[in-house]
This record gives C-alpha cells, sequence and structure tokens, in this order.
C-alpha cells in the first residue's frame, strides 16, 4: 500500500486548533466550576453532633485513664435513662431520598453543568466541524483492534490503524491534557487558597454521621457495655521496678 | 541565632518566613524587621504566600503594638477579599490589641451570626473577657462554647487554668481528667491532674495525686516536676499513714518516697556543674503540707 501524505494544512487547521481548543476548554471548565462551586452550609447542630460522637467515642477508648469515679460519672451523663444526653436528645431522622433536598439537586446539577455538557456540546460540535480528517500517525503499528478507537468517523477498512482521525485526535486531548492541566493550572494552589480565604475554616467541619439519631443509638450501646480497667492502677509498681533498672544502668 | 535582615534576598526572606509559619514560631519581632527591610517594598512578589504572609505579619504587628501595619495589612486584605469572615477576625483582633473591648466584641458577634460555627469567633470572645478580667464571665462562655464544640482540647485545656484561677479544684480536674481522655499519652495532662487532686488535699485525692504523678514519670522519666511532686505527696502520705497505723500502706508509700527522693538527688548531682544548692530535701520539706 502507498504510503500517504497529509496535507500541512490539515495540521495548521486541524490538529493543532482541537488541541488548542481542548485546553482553552479545559480551562474555561476549571475556573467556572470555581465560581459555581458552592459553599457547604454546616449547621451547628451537625458540629454539636459529631463532637459529641467524638467525645463519646473517646470515653470508651481512653476511658481506662481516669478513675473509675470519674468515668461512670461521664457514663451517665452521656447514657442515663432519664436526662442522659443521648437519651434527651432528640433528632429528626435523616431524610433517605436525596431528590427530596434541595442543595442536593443543585450540587448534581452544577456537576453536570460544568462536566459533561461541555464534554458534549463541544465534542459534538468537533465532530461536525473538523469530520472526516487524519490528522496525525502514531509512531508505532497497532492492530486492527485499535481502529475504531483511533479512527473514529473515518471507516476505511484498509486504513493502516496508527493513523488517527479527528474525532478521535478529539478524544486522545480530552483525556490525556489532565497532566498537563494540573502543570498549567499550579495556579490551582492560588485558587484553591483564596476559596479558603473567603471561606474561614470552621473548626470542626468533620464529616458528621449521616443520621444522628441511629449514630447516638449505636453509640449509646457501645458506651453501655463499655467496662472500666483502671490502666493507671498499676503505675506506681511499674515506675519502681521499670525506672529503677532503667536509671541505674547507665551508671553501673 | 540571630540574622542580618539587610543582608538577606527576598526569596531568602520569604522561605525564612515559611519556615517560621510551618513551625509555628512566632518570633513576632523578627518577622516585623523582616518586612520592614525586605518585603514590604513590593508585596506583588509574594506570590501566592502574600495573604498568608500578610495575616503573619498582621499577628506580629499587634504582638509589637504596631498598629499602622496591622491597620494597612488588613487594609490591603479586605480590599481582596471584601466581606471575608477571616478577615473580620483580624479586624476584631486589632480591636482587641487596641483595648477597644466592646466595639471588637460587636465585630465578633456579627461574625457568629452569619456563620454559627465559626469556633475561632466565640473563643475569641472568651479571650476578650478573660483580657478584661471577667474571670467568672469568661468561665460561663467558655462552658457554653464546650456544649456545643466538646472535643476542644484546647477549649478544655483553657476552662481548667480557668477554674484554677479561681480555685475551683474539682471543676478543674474535672476538666483535666477531660484533657487525659483526649491526649493520654502526653504526660503533661497527667501531671497537671495530679498537681490538681495534690492541692485538693485529703487522703483520697492524694492516692490519685500519687497514681498520677507515677503514670506521668512512666511516661516520661525526665519529668522533674512529676519527680518533685511524688515527693511530695509520699511524703504527705507518710505522715498520715503513720498516725493512722497501717503500716503496708505506709511501707509501700515509704518505698515509693525513698525512690522519689533518691532519683531526684541523683538527677540533682547530675546538674551540678551550678554552684551548690541548698540541700533539696530541705527545701522540699519546707514546700511539703504538713497536717
Amino acid at each position: 500500500m502507498a504510503e500517504l501524505l497529509l496535507d500541512p494544512k490539515i495540521r495548521l487547521w486541524v490538529f493543532l486548533p482541537i488541541v488548542i481548543i481542548t485546553f482553552l476548554v479545559g480551562i474555561v471548565r476549571h475556573y467556572v466550576s470555581i465560581i459555581l462551586s458552592s459553599q457547604k452550609k454546616i449547621e451547628l447542630l451537625q458540629v454539636q453532633d459529631s463532637q459529641v460522637m467524638i467525645r463519646a467515642r473517646l470515653l470508651r477508648e481512653n476511658g481506662k485513664y481516669i478513675p473509675r469515679q470519674s468515668f461512670a460519672m461521664r457514663r451517665h451523663w452521656f447514657n442515663n435513662e432519664e436526662t442522659g444526653y443521648f437519651k434527651v436528645q432528640k433528632r429528626a431522622a435523616a431524610s433517605q431520598n436525596p431528590m427530596t433536598d434541595p442543595g442536593m439537586m443543585t450540587d448534581m446539577l452544577k456537576g453536570n453543568v460544568t462536566n459533561v455538557l461541555p464534554m458534549i456540546v463541544i465534542g459534538g460540535w468537533i465532530n461536525w466541524m473538523f469530520s472526516g480528517f487524519l490528522t496525525t500517525k502514531v509512531p508505532f503499528p497497532l492492530t486492527l483492534r485499535f481502529k475504531p478507537m483511533l479512527q473514529r468517523g473515518v471507516e476505511l477498512a484498509y486504513l493502516d490503524a496508527s493513523w488517527v482521525s479527528s474525532a478521535s485526535w478529539y478524544f486522545l486531548n480530552v483525556f490525556g491534557l489532565r497532566t498537563i492541566y494540573a502543570l498549567v493550572l499550579g495556579e490551582n494552589n492560588a485558587a484553591d487558597q483564596s476559596k479558603i480565604m473567603q471561606e474561614q475554616m470552621s473548626g470542626a467541619a468533620m464529616a458528621m454521621p449521616q443520621d444522628p439519631k441511629a449514630a447516638f443509638k449505636a453509640e449509646w450501646e457501645a458506651l453501655e457495655i463499655t467496662e472500666h480497667r483502671w490502666a493507671v492502677a498499676n503505675a506506681e509498681i511499674d515506675v519502681l521496678s521499670i525506672l529503677d533498672d532503667h536509671q541505674h544502668e547507665p551508671q553501673q | 541565632m540571630s540574622y542580618n535582615f539587610e543582608e538577606l534576598t527576598y526569596s531568602e526572606a520569604k522561605d525564612l518566613l515559611r519556615q517560621w509559619r510551618e513551625n509555628n514560631e512566632r518570633r513576632s519581632e523578627d518577622v516585623m524587621e523582616l518586612w520592614t527591610t525586605v518585603l514590604s517594598d513590593d508585596l506583588s512578589k509574594l506570590g501566592n504566600e502574600k495573604h498568608l504572609v500578610l495575616e503573619q505579619v498582621i499577628y506580629a504587628a499587634l504582638d509589637c503594638h504596631s498598629y499602622g501595619v496591622a491597620t494597612m495589612c488588613i487594609y490591603i486584605l479586605s480590599n481582596e477579599f471584601p466581606g471575608s469572615m477571616r478577615v473580620m477576625r483580624h479586624k476584631a483582633a486589632l480591636l482587641e490589641a487596641e483595648e477597644k473591648y466592646d466595639e471588637a466584641l460587636e465585630v465578633l458577634d456579627s461574625i457568629i451570626k452569619a456563620d454559627e460555627t465559626n469556633s475561632a469567633a466565640r473563643k475569641r470572645r472568651v479571650a476578650i473577657l478573660k483580657a478584661q478580667g471577667l474571670i467568672s464571665e469568661a468561665i460561663k462562655e467558655l462552658v457554653d462554647y464546650l456544649k456545643k464544640f466538646m472535643s476542644d482540647v484546647e477549649a478544655w485545656q483553657e476552662l481548667c487554668s480557668l477554674y484554677l484561677q479561681v480555685q475551683e479544684y474539682s471543676r478543674a480536674a474535672f476538666c483535666a481528667e477531660e484533657l487525659i481522655l483526649h491526649q493520654p499519652h502526653n504526660h503533661l495532662m497527667h501531671q497537671r491532674l495530679a498537681d490538681i487532686r495534690y492541692t485538693m488535699g485529703g487522703v483520697e485525692n492524694m492516692e490519685l495525686a500519687k497514681t498520677y504523678y507515677c503514670q506521668a514519670l512512666k511516661l516520661n522519666p525526665e519529668n522533674m516536676r512529676a519527680l518533685l511532686g511524688l515527693f511530695l505527696v509520699t511524703n504527705n502520705l507518710l505522715n498520715h499513714y503513720k498516725s493512722a497505723g497501717n503500716s503496708s500502706k505506709r511501707k509501700e508509700v515509704w518505698k515509693l518516697c525513698q525512690w522519689a527522693q533518691s532519683s531526684a538527688a541523683r538527677r540533682q548531682r547530675a546538674a551540678r556543674a551550678l554552684p551548690p544548692t541548698p540541700d533539696l530535701s530541705q527545701m522540699m520539706l519546707a514546700l511539703a503540707i504538713t497536717d
């Protein structure tokens, strides 16, 4: 089969424009998503719940380091039938359906708008604008399996599989430019920093339990069956035995 | 370690500031010096770090009472981030430093109103009350805060020292226990609880203090304060058991007391490069609480 030659104008008017367009679209998308991204508002109650959970967990895990009486007092405060924290606090069960939560809906919509939509629109446009070109050739031979991947839009049965069509070149760019974005949007950091500035770190904005009611119940149970074994009780003996040897050794 | 600030280049100064920031070194005077000699000419050269450096300079300036510099930095920041809570907090800090407490409280209140979960602003409120000497109000505010943010170690620590100031020892002990729950492997926390228990007095508390001093020593054998505390506690307990006639316990405590004394003396001998001090156990006995 005779060697194919590509018109140099293809390089100027198809190959490079596709690279530039996908690159610029990626950058625009990055900034649009920054503009659209919404601040997650945290409710005071949620923070309080998560902090209570942490404290109860710490009491369970490290309770052995405080005297028995103090441990019992704290557990009483959490678990006591009439006035215990886990008994008194009534939280509504979390709604299970994300569709009923308008905040969730808008978030999903924004994700679609910034990611899927441009992909479809630009992809369609490129397909329409630059359809039917061979743009470049990969510098190594490939098997026939690669034909549908590299030669989308050019259905020639006898064409060598290492030729790349314009539509496929676009997709290669979309996925292959990711690292270059990371390189270029090293400003990324700057954007992130100023975002932190604007929000203001709300202290303990950690992940809170999805359903406080169920979490409280689980924690209540766990705390109820926790036994208190005072870990500090033997400290005197330990100190006398261990440290004495330890301190004599280096001197003798 | 001292630097010749005049000779530092711009990037060296930047690196130095970053190093201090990352190590949490305050070094306010040095920061101010760097600011005036190197950095303040051209802010744009700071690049990404501009805002962080400005914040660092604000607090350094407040430490050094150069409110002009602080005002300028806050002005730059608030031009870039109008309506930012974080900049608002810096403004409140400036007002606080100038002792305009009421205005600072107003600013903080407006922050809290806009963002209920802003724990830093709430803590600042407590700090203002403390600065005004209204300890009981500060305690009330802090307790309120802790009802909402229960796992804030710093706040528990502060509440502990506030209670100590007003001599509410049992409550301070509660806070100290809370600190142990949060950081069970920090010997200073155990030592603090032991200190409080010792101060409270009574046999039970003395026993607890003894145990926790031992725990602190177990975690860090170099803790001299815990060693001396152990000596005092055992001395005290010895007196008690002697009069109560409990010989088995007395023997145990006696051993511990001996050990504490001898290791304290050994440590002292090891540090004998200094001029001789009066006999250690004499000094300790003078300090001890005797019946």
